[in-house]
């Protein structure tokens, strides 16, 4: 085979399979593809720098944008490192409320990425039928915080927002509404073979692999690693639900997608206990402007697996440090394996089966 | 001077350009709105495939430098005469312009016409999308083409002609194709879907893999023709099939004919829009496998039944 026989894809940074600007470029062979190079930092945007140049409270709005879709988690692992430094204890109420946030997120993330695989293997119905489902939480979202992306919900020692009876039975009541209307996808997942065909034995990950690359969340999961911090290292107020951690053996792009799909099932039981049993009390705690010079690192379980924050602080009103880790940046080392010796066709597959959470990655 | 009126009239108007051009928007509307209603959307209103025809029409045309702009803007002009063509020969309702043993197959190979310039536009138009989209339309083509043919020689077997015309007399005197071999309507659907590049089966063009696959490269007028082409041979096939298989204009009375037809055509047109809502988009390689492993021979089956049969 000579160099000739090879035709190089460049994928991005603008591509229809991307939601986000990242280049790959693809060197095939007829339909397979023999190797691939990744480039990233199209969205970077220095964020790291800007937190110190803002007090912590200014800083709360940037995290907050960080991403377009888990903005919730990040400001939760950002105000539980800070309150972990002045060494708060947050309300039940609060802790409750930043729960319900963080829960809601994922039916939202989860929603949305069914969609976008669906839209990549060419299941344009599954596609829209999600994206109108998902409005179900974002409108939930919307009624509780004013917000359906950036909630501006937590504040450093509570919660900014608070619910009222009339709220919680229309969060219900919709939630309730959401899960009937999962059933449908779980069917197509299940019982679907051109659904199955495109993606079953795509992307696969080995558990080795995972540990290697120390991949995360959904995709660890999906590997037949039994990693969730909601359960491993409780926050917020995960140990007081219950609720049901998801595996799967097959490590592949349809394993993935059961493996989400059945967490937004128990999101939403989750949803239901923290609504149906919200303490009453107060939404914040009082914290002092200034920072004593300590560090403290807080990680929770975003969308995509593990987000972790680190925050030192220098005794003044601004941190000295904010570093973030993102789940993305795991998952993208994989993707020159996964991308190996595949057919073209599944490249989007397997793209939108890791998620990537491009602004998140390059900050 | 009478003869030269109604040949014009026939190529120009009816049921020629002017009918299949109307045809072709009024097919791609409802296409449009049922697969938006299945969806849970609102769909396009109903100018909206002129619109979309004009505004291509008006636009800038651009190729890229290595591109033959000659041959490039040849290649939709064939395509769309050729799909012309073959709609001249394929009778609307009871209406048949110079009808003659053997049209089938004149028509079968005018509607294949198309797909072998799509495959050269995205040959020749020197993008590495379009390349690639050229190579698996040519793939494509072999593995839905054969069962296609396959399955619309079994109508022509059992009523002894190749003439479509014969067909339709011959179903209005028995009965419908589709009630003797269910199968080859099947097959013919499932073929006509490949054909026309519709979902499931729109690897050519599939637009999260490799953008608008052998048309990337296109666009403006070309770009229009490209897509009036495609979308005239939608409205070509669906009447070939109503021909063929369900029985056409059924020699029904002359005012019974354009509803009962319309109707039927709309039914073949509801299955293909449904079957697009229905199915992910399936790989080349799962495609080309379906056609030699499932559809090839079920429509080999079918036909050497309907010969052992001696019908």
């Amino acid at each position: 085979m000579n160099d000739t026989d090879r035709l190089t894809i460049p994928i991005g940074p603008q591509h229809p399979a991307l939601k986000e600007p990242i280049a790959f470029r693809l060197d095939v062979e007829g339909e397979r593809v023999v190797e691939s190079a990744l480039r990233i930092g199209y969205v970077h945007r220095g964020l790291e720098r800007i937190f110190q140049e803002r007090n912590y409270v200014q800083n709360l709005h940037i995290v907050e944008r960080v991403c377009g879709i888990c903005s919730h988690a990040h400001t939760t692992a950002y105000c539980q490192a800070v309150e972990a430094i002045l060494g708060v204890e947050l309300p039940p109420r609060a802790l409750y409320l930043r729960t319900l946030l963080c829960e809601l997120e994922r039916i939202h993330s989860h929603l949305l990425w069914l969609g976008v695989l669906a839209e990549h293997i060419g299941f344009t119905t599954i596609f829209m039928y999600t994206w109108r489902d998902r409005e179900i939480a974002l409108d939930v979202m919307e009624d509780l915080s004013g917000g359906r992306v950036a909630h501006g919900v937590n504040v450093i020692g509570g919660v900014r927002i608070d619910i009222d009876e009339e709220q919680i039975d229309s969060a219900l009541a919709r939630l309730g509404q959401l899960e009937e209307l999962m059933d449908t996808f779980m069917d197509v997942i299940h019982h679907e073979r051109t659904f199955e065909a495109r993606t079953r034995d795509v992307g696969y990950l080995s558990p080795e692999q995972i540990h290697r690359y120390c991949v995360v969340g959904p995709v660890a999961r999906a590997s037949g690693v039994d990693v969730d911090l909601r359960r491993d290292a409780p926050y917020a107020a995960y140990d007081r639900v219950d609720f049901r951690v998801f595996t799967a053996d097959e490590g592949d792009v349809w394993a993935r997608t059961i493996v989400r799909a059945r967490e937004t099932v128990e999101s939403v039981h989750i949803c239901r206990q923290l609504l149906e049993n919200l303490p009453d009390g107060e939404r914040t705690t009082r914290v002092p402007r200034r920072v004593p010079s300590e560090e403290a690192v807080s990680r929770c379980e975003a969308p995509r697996g593990e987000l972790l924050y680190y925050v030192r602080g220098d005794g003044s009103d601004r941190p000295a440090r904010v570093k973030v880790r993102t789940p993305t940046l795991t998952t993208l080392i994989t993707l020159p394996q996964q991308l190996q010796d595949i057919n073209t066709a599944d490249v989007p597959t397997v793209l939108a089966g890791v998620d990537l959470c491009i602004a998140c990655a390059d900050r | 001077m009478n003869a030269l009126f109604s040949t014009l009239f026939a190529v120009v108007v009816f049921p020629g350009f002017g009918f299949l051009f109307l045809c072709a928007l009024a097919f791609q509307w409802i296409d449009r709105k049922v697969i938006a209603q299945l969806q849970g959307r609102v769909g396009p209103p109903w100018y909206q495939p002129l619109a979309d025809f004009i505004k291509l029409m008006v636009k800038e045309d651009l190729l890229p430098t290595s591109a033959n702009p000659l041959i490039c803007t040849f290649l939709p002009m064939v395509s769309l005469t050729a799909v012309l063509t073959a709609g001249l020969y394929v009778p609307v309702g009871d209406y048949t312009t110079n009808a003659f043993e053997g049209d089938l197959i004149v028509v079968l190979f005018l509607l294949s016409l198309p797909s072998l310039m799509y495959f050269l536009a995205g040959w020749l138009s020197v993008s590495v999308f379009s390349v690639v989209g050229g190579s698996r339309a040519l793939l494509q083509y072999f593995a839905y083409e054969v069962p296609f043919l396959m399955a619309l020689a079994g109508p022509a077997i059992i009523s002894g002609s190749w003439s479509i015309s014969y067909i339709v007399d011959y179903q209005s005197q028995t009965t419908w194709m589709v009630l003797i071999q269910p199968v080859g309507f099947l097959l013919a659907i499932v073929g006509l879907i490949g054909k026309l590049k519709r979902s499931p089966f729109d690897i050519p063009k599939a637009k999260s893999e490799i953008g608008a696959g052998p048309l990337t490269e296109f666009s403006g007028r070309k770009l229009a023709l490209w897509h009036l082409s495609l979308h005239a041979k939608t409205v070509v096939g669906v009447f070939l099939l109503v021909d063929v298989f369900l029985g056409g204009s059924d020699g029904l009375a002359w005012w019974l004919t354009p509803p009962v037809f319309g109707a039927k055509a709309l039914m073949i047109l509801l299955i293909l829009a449904v079957a697009g809502v229905l199915y992910a988009r399936l790989r080349i390689d799962q495609l080309v496998s379906l056609g030699w492993r499932v559809l090839a021979p079920l429509a080999l089956i079918q036909m050497l039944a309907l010969i052992w049969m001696g019908v």
